[in-house]
């Protein structure tokens, strides 16, 4: 699908997330390749498609970890030129497929570390503790103690990460991305792992967020049950190109998606 | 007994050195990956300017409290301008890097200073305590208190405080860090910097006693390094005991076994690194894996 085609297919007014002709190679094989659309300011918006159709590669694009070809833009303002942690800083946050935290640290100590991306105290200030360091930790703490009693693990907050279940490293780093307090909260494979039950409660509790705070959620899924419960917004990409994107109604009755990825799920999911 | 009780102060005494040094490399290891056979050498260069200092009418504490921010800031530089530039997983890179640093800085200290030692200032004066007929010098008291409190210092900013946290989330992760909104590259100079600066004590407090020279640091690095292997690199506190340990089995050991005096005893802290390493490979502190980028 073209740019000019997939901006055609959407009526996105203000996105949050703008892609424009996004592009990255590997060694000769091209794993995003002109990718364009619009993630709309609010809600929920997927990123489907089979193994190998490039979805953490986008998420790895967004969030910096990656130089693409291309233009991102959060919020009207390009970051092609920012790394990852100007990028965090600038509202972006992420979960990954496998949650990384710092398992030496106790759980509290691993959400109160994801505040920094919005605390304006720089380096001196931080090491010298001034009084604004001081008034911005007290904030942090408030903030990190909010958000791990949302995702339910305030109990646990002296426990090492390192020794956590599954389940919960996933809530930690799920609470740790929302205490960064971002306008956009990137979620990779957040169901991966979890019961049917665990991961409906984390869904909601990142919808809740939304809508509390207009951040917009953006979500790679393979559970296609789930996405089409939650997302008010699709985008589908196969072997690195996109393939459609809008709401999920048409994307779901889009024969290119049903030959690609849905197949004859479309029906159960209907 | 009176003796042997002498033999175990002097031994805890001078691994309070051991401590210190094997603190910074494992502040470095955690950062970067890197063993830092350079931390010797930078607690020389420390000692030299702060005896430069003296020498050109400074006091010796401000002459000490320069080359500690002098150190701290030549850390930070180092990991600067060469270190970040090596991924953390090309050990055998950062293993040439350390020993490139260290015969370069050895060869820039004896250019500018020359080679034949030098007798530092004790800051602590040359008074001798008795207590119950165990002999404590001034040296050795008051370079334990600058080293446990330079070393309470770190555990305290390290630990307690935001600035802690963030350094220690970069040096376990920085590639998570960094998605955090933590600049990378100026946490880990941080954590340099505070590495140098803890060595820099180090070499200050030998200075006096082993006599000021390039290779002033040479044992005690060898020391520090079995010391790291002991306690656990990936351990603040088992480097600490790790280097209390090797200062009391050097002392003990050169004593009561014939032949092995003097900068012999150094083959007790191999044969206990041995022992360590055959038991429990991560040291007695250790994990048995340091998460890293």
């Amino acid at each position: 699908m073209s740019a000019a085609a997939a901006r055609e297919t959407q009526a996105v007014p203000a996105p949050i997330v703008r892609l424009n002709e996004v592009g990255i190679s590997f060694r000769g094989v091209r794993a995003l390749d002109g990718i364009s659309f619009d993630v709309p300011q609010g809600g929920v918006t997927a990123v489907i498609g089979p193994n190998g159709a490039g979805k953490t590669t986008l998420f790895n694009c967004i969030s910096g970890i990656y130089r693409h070809e291309g233009e991102i833009e959060l919020a009207g303002s390009p970051i092609r030129h920012l790394r990852a942690h100007q990028r965090a800083s600038a509202g972006i946050a992420r979960t990954f497929q496998t949650p990384t935290l710092l398992d030496d640290e106790d759980v509290f100590a691993n959400v109160l570390v994801g505040t920094h991306a919005w605390t304006t105290t720089g380096f001196t200030g931080v090491l010298i503790g001034t009084p604004r360091a001081r008034r911005e930790e007290r904030e942090a703490r408030d903030v990190a103690w909010h958000h791990l009693t949302a995702v339910g693990l305030a109990s646990l907050a002296d426990r090492p990460a390192g020794a956590l279940a599954h389940a919960d490293r996933r809530r930690v780093e799920i609470a740790r991305a929302l205490a960064a307090q971002p306008r956009i909260l990137m979620l990779d494979e957040p169901a991966a792992g979890l019961s049917g039950t665990e991961s409906d409660e984390l869904i909601e509790l990142v919808r809740e967020q939304g809508q509390a705070t207009g951040m917009t959620s953006l979500l790679v899924e393979h559970d296609v049950a789930l996405v089409m419960r939650t997302a008010s917004w699709i985008a589908v990409l196969d072997a690195g190109k996109l393939l459609a994107v809008g709401e999920p109604r048409a994307v779901r009755e889009n024969p290119a998606v049903i030959a690609a990825y849905l197949g004859a799920d479309a029906e159960v999911v209907a | 007994m009176t003796e042997f009780l002498q033999i175990v102060l002097d031994g805890l005494m001078t691994g309070v050195v051991y401590a210190a040094l094997a603190l910074a490399l494992g502040v470095v290891f955690q950062g970067t990956g890197m063993l830092n056979l350079s931390q010797g050498e930078l607690a020389v260069v420390a000692a030299y300017i702060a005896w430069a200092c003296t020498q050109a009418g400074i006091p010796i504490w401000p002459a000490i409290a320069i080359a500690i921010v002098a150190s701290a800031v030549l850390g930070a530089v180092i990991y600067h301008g060469v270190v970040r530039f090596v991924p953390p997983h090309r050990e055998d890179s950062l293993m040439t890097l350390g020993v490139t640093l260290l015969l370069g800085l050895n060869a820039i200290v004896s250019m500018v200073w020359g080679t034949d030692p030098r007798a530092f200032p004790s800051p602590f004066g040359t008074w001798v305590a008795n207590f119950g007929g165990l002999r404590l010098t001034s040296q050795q008291l008051g370079g334990v208190a600058l080293v446990g409190a330079t070393m309470l210092v770190m555990a305290v900013v390290f630990t307690r405080t935001t600035f802690g946290l963030r350094l220690r989330a970069v040096a376990q992760n920085p590639r998570s860090a960094a998605y955090l909104g933590l600049r990378s590259g100026l946490w880990l100079s941080a954590g340099w910097a505070a590495a140098c600066a803890v060595g820099a004590v180090a070499g200050i407090v030998a200075a006096p006693t082993a006599g000021l020279s390039p290779a002033m640091m040479t044992v005690p690095l060898l020391m520090a390094l079995a010391a790291a292997n002991i306690g656990g690199i990936s351990s603040r506190v088992g480097v600490v005991v790790g280097g209390l340990l090797i200062g009391l089995l050097t002392a003990i050991g050169g004593r009561y076994i014939p032949g092995l005096g003097g900068d012999l005893n150094v083959v007790f802290a191999f044969a206990a690194v041995i022992a360590v390493i055959l038991v429990k490979p991560a040291g007695l502190f250790g994990r048995e894996s340091v998460v890293r980028a």
